[in-house]
């Protein structure tokens, strides 16, 4: 059964047609990645999934609940984890900082939030120094797994991620990989929105959004 | 609890911003705790030293309303088409008629107020002197004898009683309910040299003469002297001198320029009993020539709050409303804190100004900050952090810094706001005795006569404020006594009312930053930022 489902999903930019009828299914245990070029809307599908926009048509259910039902704020901070392609950190604080507010933002019951977030940026290759440097003073690899720690560090279901190799170069681009794939084999529902078909390969399932004119096609790997 | 963190941790990460909001608000503070100690103290002046203060008070005619009813008191026609400037003389006489002082028994019926504390009054009719007991008087003993007969139509105001009151006779007798109405004595102001006091209530005609007015006229304690009706000369008193007594009024002769009468030597004092025991058989020889008597009664009060329940109650009463109740000690009062009043009202402007021109930089500061901030807004309502959450946070970090300058701005107020307080009220006093000074040159006199303010320093002053008199003392006896000192500014109230001024420039700063906050989507945000 999907745990998130798009259902003749159209969505409009200031009259001007984004998405049309696009219609996925996103299981707990894969990991999907939404493939297209510039200007396809793969950045407006990835905002409508994480209920950061609302679509003009159709409708995402969230395990068997559509998400207009479920409080935005709560959907964000609980359900969905989402890494963005420019990391969106707050830059005065440290990369352990970091993570420790989305724990305290989702309200979840974590024991020793400090602790968990040592080990989650441990789990994605960030040492104790590192974790307690300000992420301004990171390199763009290490931002990057300090927003993959982030999204993870509440335990959602769901784990979005935009461009997450972009601008990384091929063994911290494989790295991450990895640990988006650890994460799927785990439980969760990973869904990648990106340009490389490189990374597409990596995963269990592709949708292609090609331009409004043009035709969206669903690929098996 | 983790917005307050955040916010604590966001203070500490943007230390200059903060610190020029901070030294903004201080600047506030500071000039806050003055304005409200200025204020504080002023008003702590007046109400500890109006608590303590025992308060006199009179009933009287009020004058002054009556006068201002005959022709409207404004220019152009009344109701009864008489030009401005021109009154019709019934009216005018009308008042003069209605002008008199309450009966004794109306006195006594209001002193039955719970509010009272005190009461007495005296009575004072004018007599002449006989044969052998003359007044003292600068004429010549032939002008003398042939007994004054100064009139002054007009009465004196106040004190003196109802109008057109003719002051024609040697003699003030004047007659006292009991012993605490003779304040001269009960001040120091007047003792006894020779023999006694006469006995309180009494209605047996004893009565006390100056020590001048006995050598004058060779007597002694023991003696009788004879007074007679200077309407009707047949109509004799006989008094017997019971002591003589010495004042220190005695070398004030301003008063003599109405009539002998008014020399302070030319009075006796006896019981009121005993006057009215005259003024009665004057009145049952013949209505037309009785002696005058004119009543002063004193209410006395252990606090202010009686004396305005009294006035409330004599209303009650029925007392009419063309009589007045008035305090001339409040009156002195009120007059002394003249320059602190007005200081306390330039320091409330200024701290109007101050919160103005202050809570506008704030708010021009704190949007500056929310759109400088807008992308941490952005990332914290993209990660699901509610909007009324993260306006929370800004708040919490406006109230901090506020309430941090505010601390410091009030321990240096504190500090700075009594001698600051004490420079600005010596300025203001100066100013006062400048201006009273101007007047008195303007009239040609040396001292302050005249406009305003011709009471005395109330006697119990609290501890935390100072007076001083004008150094133009005044020959007639006024002169200007000022609060010019406040020792303590800063109490509880001003602590509260700071905390106040805290909260409000918190209100006002962060006012535009939550509004920004609450109009903004993470989305566009985000993606202006990509």
């Amino acid at each position: 059964m999907a745990l998130l489902s798009l259902k003749n999903i159209c969505f409009s930019y200031e009259k001007t047609l984004v998405l049309k009828d696009i219609s996925y299914d996103f299981e707990k245990g894969k990991m999907y990645c939404i493939v297209g070029k510039s200007g396809a809307g793969k950045t407006t599908l990835l905002s409508l999934l994480s209920g950061l926009a609302k679509p003009t048509e159709g409708e995402i259910i969230y395990d068997g609940k559509n998400i207009d039902k479920i409080d935005k704020y709560t959907f964000r901070s609980k359900f969905i984890g989402v890494v963005f392609q420019s990391f969106n950190l707050i830059t005065k604080y440290t990369a352990l900082e970091n993570v420790i507010l989305s724990m305290d933002v989702s309200g979840v019951k974590i024991k020793d939030k400090k602790k968990k977030a040592f080990e989650l940026l441990e789990s994605v290759g960030l040492d104790e120094d590192e974790a307690n440097r300000r992420v301004l003073k990171l390199s763009g690899g290490q931002q990057q797994r300090v927003a993959i720690a982030r999204a993870i560090s509440y335990n959602p279901d769901i784990i979005l991620a935009d461009e997450p190799t972009g601008n990384l170069d091929r063994e911290t681009q494989i790295e991450i990989m990895e640990i988006f794939r650890e994460l799927a084999d785990q439980g969760k529902c990973v869904i990648l929105v990106s340009h490389s078909h490189e990374v597409a390969s990596m995963c269990d399932e592709k949708y292609e959004l090609i331009k409004i004119s043009g035709k969206k096609k669903k690929n098996s790997k | 609890m983790y917005i307050i963190k955040n916010a604590l941790r966001c203070i500490g990460r943007s230390k200059g911003r903060n610190i020029l909001i901070g030294i903004i608000v201080l600047v506030i503070a500071i000039s806050a705790c003055i304005g409200l100690s200025i204020r504080q103290a002023a008003e702590s002046a007046k109400m500890s030293a109006l608590e303590g203060m025992g308060v006199t008070a009179t009933i009287s005619y009020d004058r002054a309303s009556a006068m201002g009813n005959i022709s409207g008191g404004r220019p152009g026609k009344d109701s009864s088409g008489f030009q401005s400037g021109q009154f019709d003389p019934s009216q005018f006489e009308d008042i003069f008629k209605q002008s008199s002082s309450l009966t004794l028994e109306e006195y006594l019926k209001y002193a039955e107020s719970e509010t009272v504390e005190d009461f007495y009054y005296t009575i004072t009719a004018y007599l002449n002197g006989s044969e052998y007991f003359l007044p003292v008087s600068n004429e010549s003993e032939e002008d003398s004898s042939s007994s004054s007969n100064s009139s002054f139509p007009g009465g004196f105001p106040g004190g003196m009683g109802g109008m057109g009151l003719k002051i024609s006779g040697d003699f003030s007798i004047i007659g006292y309910s009991n012993d605490s109405a003779m304040k001269e004595f009960v001040n120091d102001n007047a003792s006894i040299v020779d023999g006694s006091m006469f006995e309180e209530g009494t209605s047996e005609l004893i009565c006390v003469i100056s020590e001048e007015l006995a050598m004058y006229n060779n007597v002694v304690v023991g003696d009788s002297i004879i007074v007679q009706n200077p309407s009707l000369n047949t109509e004799a008193y006989t008094l017997t001198i019971s002591g003589i007594f010495t004042s220190n009024d005695n070398n004030d002769f301003s008063m003599s320029m109405f009539g002998v009468s008014q020399d302070p030597a030319n009075r006796i004092y006896m019981s009121a009993n005993a006057l009215q025991t005259i003024l009665d058989a004057s009145f049952t020889n013949k209505e037309d020539t009785k002696i005058e008597g004119n009543i002063s009664a004193t209410y006395c009060f252990s606090d202010t709050s009686a004396y305005y329940s009294f006035e409330k109650e004599v209303r009650k009463l029925g007392l009419d409303d063309s009589y007045k109740v008035s305090s001339s000690d409040i009156t002195a009062f009120e007059n002394s804190l003249a320059p602190l009043t007005t200081l306390s009202k330039m320091a409330g402007w200024f701290l109007l100004v101050i919160l103005i021109i202050g809570g506008v930089i704030l708010v021009v500061l704190n949007i500056f900050n929310v759109r400088e901030r807008k992308y941490e807004v952005g990332v914290l309502t993209a990660m699901g952090m509610k909007k009324w959450k993260v306006a929370t946070q800004f708040v919490c970090e406006i109230l901090v810094i506020t309430m941090i300058a505010v601390v410091i701005g009030s321990s240096i107020g504190a500090v700075s706001s009594v001698p600051v307080t004490n420079v600005l009220l010596e300025g203001q006093v100066e100013n006062q005795n400048n201006k009273q000074n101007q007047i008195n040159q303007n009239f040609g006199r040396p001292g302050n006569m005249g406009s305003g303010f011709t009471g005395s320093m109330p006697p119990d002053l609290p501890s935390d404020i100072s007076g001083s008199k004008n150094p133009f003392e005044n020959m007639f006896g006024g002169a200007a006594d000022y609060i010019t000192e406040v020792n303590s500014a800063m109490n509880i109230t001003v602590v509260l009312q700071m905390i106040g001024v805290g909260l409000l420039l918190t209100l006002i700063a962060s006012a535009a930053s939550v509004l920004f906050i609450m109009r903004y989507d993470p989305l566009k945000i985000l993606a202006n930022r990509d």
